[in-house]
């Protein structure tokens, strides 16, 4: 099971939890079977601009993005853009 | 009365809670930490807290809490344009009651949404979306955000910077243009039909026939549901431009508006924190400024104002909300500190 980590707006906004075990297969499944998928997509289905996800501390960016497989011990973190200081 | 002011600020929501001489208070919050809450209100039908919420990162929402306190929240289940579409939604900006259940939701791109269920999900409203003049619409300063909804008897009302002022008759499903005599100075054509910089639109809630709006180019008051508007700045008052607007509920000739220096000057006129009022439909304006700074170069946004049966209230950029009892026409700072205000409502209670 893959493991999503939230950021405290997301995890509050998840009725208080941060953490999540998901029997998923990629980056996308797994974030769109989270309870705050519409504050990470947008109505397109595009990850928002400003949400970043870590696969193992690797941004999904420089992989295949949404389709990152994931293997049953991966730690998936949402961390929201950091920028300006 | 006693009153609650739900403060929608940039880093969440407070409520104030004054008694009846609106001169003790207390600050509760903030609540929704981590949304920049652009306006907020106590649903009068219900006593929901509805709240326009949006996050950098995370995008428009919406928030409802039932609770009284704000200690819990629910956040809206469907909010959005169409997809495929060109056009996302950007912010969400102003939430008003309308008729039964319904509640209405304007935001930015010039978009307004109703919903039946309280707020868990909203409608896009085809008529205002698929505008024939959108073309001709272009965002202000602050994005281009439908940010007055105005409800009065069978007529609804939105104002959009920088699309101007629309009117619809049958529930949403059209919209007429109401611009008539508003100008775009900053336009090539000064009076056109749309496209006008309205900042803020307010119907009185007596009087049908009876709007005013605090526009980028002047104060206007319409005696006929926005068919046509009479230009009001100049006669006491220091600049046409400003922001915020507010209506004396018990009486349509009453409006008071917070002048600004210019657009490119955006702080209150002289260098002093000023409210301007006028008791004559706005052929004269009077300064009301008893027991506000008189050296203050603030600056109080579109939704920082508002006014209830017995009193006047409002919030700067520089964290301070004041009210006053009209009775007794003197201002005392209800709180001060607060993060940059967006929003200020008041509710019974």
């Amino acid at each position: 099971m893959a493991v999503v980590l939230l950021p405290s707006l997301l995890a509050t906004e998840a009725g208080g939890r941060g953490s999540f075990e998901l029997d998923v297969d990629t980056v996308g499944d797994a974030l769109r079977a989270l309870p705050v998928a519409p504050l990470l997509f947008d109505e397109g289905g595009e990850l928002r601009r400003l949400v970043n996800v870590y696969v193992d501390g690797t941004d999904v960016r420089f992989g295949d993005g949404l389709a990152t497989r994931l293997a049953d011990t991966a730690t998936v973190r949402v961390v929201g853009a950091v920028a300006g200081g | 009365m006693a009153v609650t002011l739900p403060i929608g600020t940039r880093k969440g929501l407070f409520l104030l809670r004054g008694d009846e001489s609106r001169r003790r208070w207390e600050v509760d919050g903030p609540v929704l930490t981590g949304w920049s809450v652009y306006h907020a209100i106590v649903d009068p039908r219900s006593g929901a807290l509805c709240a326009c919420t949006n996050n950098w990162v995370y995008g428009a929402s919406f928030h409802r809490s039932d609770d009284g306190g704000g200690e819990t929240w629910e956040r809206t289940e469907q909010l959005g344009l169409p997809e495929g579409g060109d056009l996302k939604l950007n912010a969400t900006w102003h939430v008003e009651p309308g008729r039964d259940s319904e509640l209405w939701l304007g935001g930015d791109p010039g978009v307004l949404f109703r919903s039946e269920d309280g707020g868990k999900t909203w409608e896009l409203n085809r008529g205002l979306f698929d505008h024939p003049t959108r073309d001709r619409w272009q965002p202000g300063a602050g994005g281009m955000c439908c940010h007055s909804v105005q409800v009065v008897d069978s007529s609804l009302y939105v104002a959009i910077s920088a699309a101007g002022a629309f009117r619809s008759e049958d529930g949403g499903e059209t919209w007429t243009p109401i611009n008539s005599n508003v100008a775009a100075d900053f336009m090539p054509e000064k009076y056109p039909e749309v496209g006008q910089c309205v900042h803020k639109l307010l119907a009185h809630s007596e009087d049908a026939g009876r709007l005013w709006q605090q526009n980028h180019c002047g104060v206007y008051r319409s005696d006929n549901r926005g068919d046509s508007w009479e230009r009001l700045d100049g006669n006491g008052l220091p600049s046409g431009f400003g922001f915020p607007l507010a209506l004396d509920p018990s009486d349509p000739d009453v409006a008071f508006v917070i002048p600004e220096e210019s657009a490119e000057n955006r702080v209150t006129s002289h260098g002093r924190l000023g409210v301007y009022r006028t008791a004559d439909g706005g052929s004269t304006w009077q300064l009301w400024s008893n027991g506000l700074p008189d050296r203050a170069w603030a600056a109080v946004l579109r939704e920082g104002f508002a006014s209830d049966a017995e009193g006047v209230y409002f919030g700067t950029q520089s964290g301070s909300v004041w009210a006053a009892r009209r009775a007794e026409g003197e201002w005392f700072e209800a709180a001060r500190d607060l993060p940059p205000i967006l929003s200020v409502e008041a509710a019974a209670g």
